[in-house]
């Protein structure tokens, strides 16, 4: 099992830089799918029309999150779903392990879902003995290999095809072969065995219609079909952030979504689940609504469109961090610029201080985010927090930074003393070696740092004069 | 205090005293370039690797649905219960064993092909709309390698608004528990990002639109 360490976040970039093979896979991978997203946006003429309006959507919801989640559980429950309320994340692995022994369910299955991952959902079952098999091709690579997705689109993202062979003749003794069309054959026979055996399927959720009380769920395998229509229980895991007011409103979503996180204009297949439906899927739906951390965010103004996501996966595609480094090096279910706010705020606070200090600040996941969330800024705002309030071990900054803060704020308090500071420091850098030396070293050990200027730029004027 | 109203209490109590900015009104659906809704629902779904074809009448569909089962050496077919397939299986031969929405899992999942209608269609994605309610589709669409599709043409419409709109009923309710878009075959990029068209679901996607009902 990859260890996921969000707190050693520097360690983990390092080691990840020096994969040759993962930074052809990223470059690859990354590249492809900016392509597919510019197309499909291309022959979009309201683009930022829709972007507006998902945003404004979600802004209204969460602000009133307390009112839509009850529409949304009141008019589920009216259809016929069991709707249960899971405020952490062992209560909600509590209520799916529940689920299953009430109905004596032993066969799992189970579709891509980051809710589920998040809650650690495969392992506290799996001391159950209830393990559910990963349907989804990347998940079930990922599952194989006992590693964590890195990329919340496509999980195996990290892996070649050569290693996903080897992998596959490794597991299931099958003939080596590199051919993705022959890997995923022998995936589609070797889950149709579990799915004609299953009698548990669990999901997430993309959107709850808080009007309809209707679930969707957006996939292109038909494994999340499979999963909820043959076994005769189905548990979907839905953050309570994913609700939206108007069945109407799917539309937006469903135009921004796919475009954003594939390219396509729509994914193959979307289910939408109003109940259960006995006669030729489940006869029992259930929908467990998790908070794990979020009426934290939802409370937090400043803080709040963390919440407005879609797991689309955009700004992980558009990041020049994540586009070298990968999602393990994240150390959090979430990767990524959206990983990099979401992760420190749920329950866990996994990387408070240092996924927020993981980005260039350069604005790229801002551009491309379909529902306008304003990464950077909420990436700043983190930052601002971890200063003022670190871990007990760094609460007292060292001595020499005292110091040299103390010297900086001392010769920039009148135009002399910062004269006399430039002076000496364009002396300073003449001296050989001095411009790798303390701090400066984890700047210049990959970059130059330009010699400094015979005439300061203060003096340019002047000069010219 | 239970769960649901310690959850629900704890959310209150951090939004209160926020004002909520307005919810938007429902963006109108876009105006699509071309008149054709039949046309462009082919071109959309031949995209995606979907096949469509147009044919006159039911007649000739129920011909067309025998050659293209000839052709791909059906043997045994998972069929709806929607009423316009009973002239299409007259014309069948006796040598393809029809499973209707009744038989066991076990016969379905080893069916060479499905065989159902779509509630709609839409042009704007090439996407078929099945309503579970309407029509008793949802398996025979999903586990074979093949699902060929009768698609009448009074049941297309222009954009995903207008498809959504449809599937509620006066009341504002779903009118199915149940309702999946289909749009294309079952496809993956999981690997490298190389497509791979058919994982789970059906390999090959085939749509006859009816010109006449």
């Amino acid at each position: 099992m990859t260890h996921l360490d969000a707190e050693h976040f520097d360690q983990n970039a390092r080691a990840a830089l020096q994969d040759a093979t993962l930074r052809q896979a990223l470059r690859r991978a990354t590249d492809l799918f900016a392509e597919r997203r510019a197309r499909a946006i291309g022959a979009v003429e309201d683009w930022e029309a829709l972007r507006e309006q998902a945003r404004a959507i979600k802004a209204h919801t969460l602000a009133r999150l307390d009112h839509y989640l009850t529409q949304f559980a009141d008019q589920a429950e009216r259809a016929g779903v069991k709707v249960h309320w899971a405020k952490d994340a062992a209560a909600a692995c509590r209520i799916v392990a529940q689920i299953a022994a009430d109905h004596d369910c032993h066969r799992l299955v189970k579709a891509k879902s980051m809710a589920t991952e998040e809650i650690g959902l495969n392992a506290a079952l799996a001391r159950a003995d209830k393990e559910p098999i990963e349907t989804d091709l990347g998940e079930w690579i990922i599952q194989l290999a006992g590693e964590t997705p890195s990329h919340i689109i496509v999980p195996a993202i990290h892996k070649t095809r050569q290693a996903i062979g080897a992998l596959f003749v490794d597991q299931l003794g099958i003939p080596p072969t590199t051919e993705p069309a022959v890997l995923a054959d022998h995936a589609r026979q070797r889950l149709r065995a579990h799915f004609a055996q299953a009698d548990l399927g669990i999901s997430g959720v993309n959107f709850g219609v808080a009007e309809t009380g209707t679930i969707l769920i957006l996939e292109n395998e038909g494994n999340a079909r499979m999963t909820t229509t043959l076994p005769r229980v189905h548990i979907a895991v839905m953050g309570i952030e994913k609700v939206i007011p108007r069945f109407a409103d799917l539309e937006v979503f469903l135009r921004l979504l796919p475009r954003s996180g594939t390219g396509q204009h729509l994914t193959t297949y979307q289910s939408l689940l109003t109940g259960p439906s006995p006669q030729d899927g489940p006869r029992e739906l259930h929908v467990v609504l998790l908070d794990n951390g979020r009426s934290r965010i939802v409370a937090d103004e400043a803080m709040r469109s963390t919440l407005a996501c879609i797991r689309c996966g955009a700004c992980l595609n558009a990041c020049p961090v994540y586009q070298q480094i990968g999602g393990h090096a994240y150390g959090s279910v979430y990767p990524g610029p959206i990983g990099a706010i979401l992760s420190p705020q749920l329950d866990g606070h996994a990387g408070a201080t240092t996924l927020p200090f993981a980005s260039s600040l350069c604005g790229a996941c801002k551009d491309v985010c379909p529902v306008k969330i304003d990464i950077p800024s909420l990436l700043l705002e983190l930052r601002h927090r971890a200063v003022l309030s670190p871990p007990p071990h760094q609460r007292r900054r060292p001595f020499l930074e005292r110091l040299g803060f103390r010297l900086w704020a001392f010769c920039h308090r009148g135009p002399r003393r910062q004269a006399l500071l430039m002076f000496l420091t364009r002396l300073l850098l003449r001296v050989p070696g001095v411009r790798r030396l303390g701090p400066a070293g984890a700047w210049t050990a990959t970059r130059e740092l330009p010699a400094p200027p015979r005439l300061p730029f203060r003096r340019r004027p002047e000069a010219r004069r | 205090m239970n769960d649901r109203e310690s959850m629900l209490a704890a959310l209150r109590n951090g939004l209160c005293g926020t004002t909520a900015p307005p919810l938007p009104p429902v963006l109108p659906s876009p105006e699509l370039p071309g008149k054709d809704c039949a046309e462009r629902f082919a071109t959309m779904l031949r995209q995606v690797g979907g096949a469509c074809e147009q044919v006159r009448d039911l007649a000739a569909a129920a011909r067309r649905v025998a050659e293209l089962l000839a052709a791909a050496e059906v043997r045994s077919l998972a069929v709806s219960d929607a009423p316009e397939l009973a002239g299409v299986l007259e014309a069948l031969p006796p040598t393809i064993r029809v499973y209707g929405p009744e038989s066991d899992r076990t016969t379905l999942l080893a069916a060479d092909c499905g065989l159902s209608t779509a509630q709609v269609g839409i042009a704007e994605t090439g996407s078929l709309v099945l309503v579970a309610a309407d029509e008793r589709h949802r398996l025979c669409s999903l586990l074979p390698p093949r699902h060929l599709v009768l698609l009448p043409c009074s049941r297309l419409c222009a954009s995903l608004g207008a498809a959504l709109a449809a599937l509620s009923s006066p009341d504002g309710r779903p009118r199915s528990p149940t309702v999946t878009f289909v749009t294309g075959p079952s496809r993956t990029a999981d690997i490298e990002l190389e497509l791979v068209i058919g994982v789970h679901g059906p390999r090959h996607l085939h749509v006859l639109l009816i010109e006449l009902p």
